[in-house]
Order: structure tokens, then sequence, then C-alpha cells
């Protein structure tokens, strides 16, 4: 899929680069980043304009990020007919709404294989969207102008960055997993012993 | 959510998140060393193209028009190599016109194109090494008399 579309890059250049930004942000496995980085790479080498390319990657981005938080938007009322009594599901609700801002803006560039599922919860969880836009554009922004760089940087020998940047990526969102379980069990446990704790006094 | 379920959550999710880490960790540590041991290419001062020279880095995904563009060479001599009329063949990549004109010899068209990059290119020269400064002259050593 990925060698596919990069001889498309080649051939159609930046209006197709904006498109591929866009299906990766609504959520079709197009490998948005791989093709980000050679893309830099290509206009290093004179194949596609860095300006334009920007633009529409940036634009095709933020559109499909907006069209998944739509998605989010709208599913928050099955949302809330099915979860909406759960103290859990509220809780968790209000913890995402205290830390929106960075979630959405880190999971643009860092942990990217995570963005989708922030778009859908930002979404449903009814914060405001003006508030996710300025956070989804700058996280967008640092996202091609970081990998887009780099593969302007290193040219031809992108793919070394791509491999490189890719599992990164793996190993960040194993990391937010481990972490959120481990400080998760750690709380359940202290909880469960306070409990036993006051149930024996 | 049932206790029960709580912890065989919490126990999954932990599970996984190790798993990732071990697999993408020893996968990032692979690329890491890959990555470091390459420094990137010169730099090319702004508003010029760097030309490349390296043909390992040709890949079948590449069309005939970028390659000839990256290595800054005619692709009619790529074309005539390939025995392939360039007409209609511009878009295509290079497996894609392996497996429209030598169907039975896969990787044939890649291995062509790097063959003819390898024979077009000038030889590479061997830049001269400075004398050795380290040897003491012949001069300063004082003649031996008997």
């Amino acid at each position: 899929m990925a060698d596919f579309l990069l001889t498309q890059v080649i051939n159609y250049g930046a209006p197709l680069f904006g498109l591929i930004l866009f299906l990766g942000a609504v959520g079709f496995p197009v490998g948005a980043s791989v093709i980000l980085i050679a893309a830099g790479a290509f206009s290093q080498q004179g194949i596609l304009e860095w300006f334009p390319t920007a633009t529409l990657g940036l634009a095709g981005a933020i559109i499909g990020d907006v069209l998944s938080f739509g998605m989010g938007f709208y599913a928050k009322d099955w949302v809330d007919k099915r979860f909406g009594n759960s103290k859990a599901w509220k809780s968790a609700e209000e913890s995402f709404a205290a830390r929106a801002g960075l979630a959405i803006y880190l999971t643009r560039f860092l942990i990217t294989a995570l963005a989708i599922p922030i778009n859908l919860i930002a979404g449903g969880s009814g914060i405001q969207f003006r508030r996710f836009l300025t956070y989804d554009s700058l996280g967008e922004f640092t996202w091609i102008i970081l990998y887009g760089g780099l593969g302007y940087f290193f040219g031809s020998q992108w793919e070394l960055v791509s491999a490189f940047l890719s599992n990164f990526g793996g190993l960040m969102v194993g990391v937010v997993i481990l972490v959120s379980g481990i400080t998760l069990a750690v709380r359940k446990l202290k909880s469960e012993s306070n409990q036993a704790l006051m149930q024996k006094n | 959510m049932s206790p029960v379920k709580q912890r065989l959550l919490l126990v999954g999710m932990i599970v996984i998140g190790f798993a990732f880490v071990v697999f993408f960790g020893i996968r990032f540590f692979h690329a890491f060393r890959a990555f470091n041991g390459h420094r990137p290419p010169h730099f090319p001062p702004l508003g010029s193209q760097s030309v490349e020279t390296d043909v390992s880095l040709i890949r079948d995904w590449m069309t005939i028009g970028y390659i000839s563009h990256a290595y800054r060479l005619p692709p009619k001599l790529l074309y005539e190599a390939l025995n392939i009329p360039p007409n209609g063949n511009e878009r295509k990549s290079l497996k894609q016109l392996n497996d429209e004109y030598y169907p039975m010899e896969p990787g044939i068209v890649l291995a062509k194109v790097k063959a003819t990059m390898l024979a077009i290119q000038p030889p590479v020269v061997p830049t001269v090494m400075s004398p050795n400064t380290a040897m003491p002259p012949v001069t300063a050593i004082p003649p031996i008399k008997p």
C-alpha cells in the first residue's frame, strides 16, 4: 500500500499528498507518517515544492481530524445512553477533559497510533470545538515540520528515519499502556487496602 | 464492572503494554543503530538540489522519471536499457513495468536499472593520501662516523 502511494505521490504531487493525510486522519491505514517523511525527501530532491506540499498536507490532516471529532460528537448520544450512568465513565470523561489539550497535541506527532481514538473521545466528551481545533492544528503543524523536516534533511536516506520513527511511535504506545495499567493497578490496590482497613475498624 | 473484570482488564493492559514495549523496544534499538551509523548526507545550499549517486537506494516503487531526476541522467538511457518505450510508461513504477514487460522474471527491471546506473556513473577515483609526516626526515639523523 505504502509503495503504491509513494509512486502516486511522485506522479500527482501535493494534492494527492493532502488527500492521503486526510484519509490517514480519518482512520484509513495509509501510513501517513511514512508518506510525510518521503514527501520531505521529495521536496529536497525537487520533485515536490515544499510550501504547497506542507500547506495541503496540513489542511488535509486538520480536516480529517475535524471529521473524526465530528463522528465522536454525533456518537455522544449513543455513548451517553450506553455508559451515561457509569461512575467510571464519568470519571474518565472528567479526567480526559482536564488533560485534553496535552493529549490532543501529543497524539498528533508523538503517539500517532492514538490520534483517532483521542479525536473520537474528544468529540464525544463535549470539549469545545475551538479548543480541539487549536491543539489539533498546533500538533499537526509540529508533525509536518518535524517528520517532513527530517525527510528533507536526510533526503534519499529517508527510509532510515522512517524505520526509526515508526518503531519509536510503537514504543511510546507501549509505554503509555504499561504506565496507565500500572498506575490504575496501584490505585486499585490502595483503595482496596483502605476499604479493608475501614472494615476492620 | 465487577472487581474480577476490572482486575482482568488491568492485567491485560499491563501484559499488552509490556509486550509492546519489548517488541518495539528491540526494533527501535536496531533501527537506532542503523540510523546512528548513517550521518545525514551533505546538505545542499538552499535553492539547489542534491544529486544522488548511491544505486543501492533505488526501489521498485520508483518511476523512471523520478530516478532520472534524482540521479540526473536522461530517462531515454534507462528506457533503452530496459527495451521499453517511454510513451505511456512515464507514471509506472519499476514493479509495474516488470509485471507488464517481464512477468516471468521478477526483479529484473530493478536489477537492470541498477546495472545501467553503475555502468554510466564515472568510476570512483581514490583520493591521494598525504605523506606520513610522523616519520622523521632522513637528513635529521647524523651520519655515523667510524
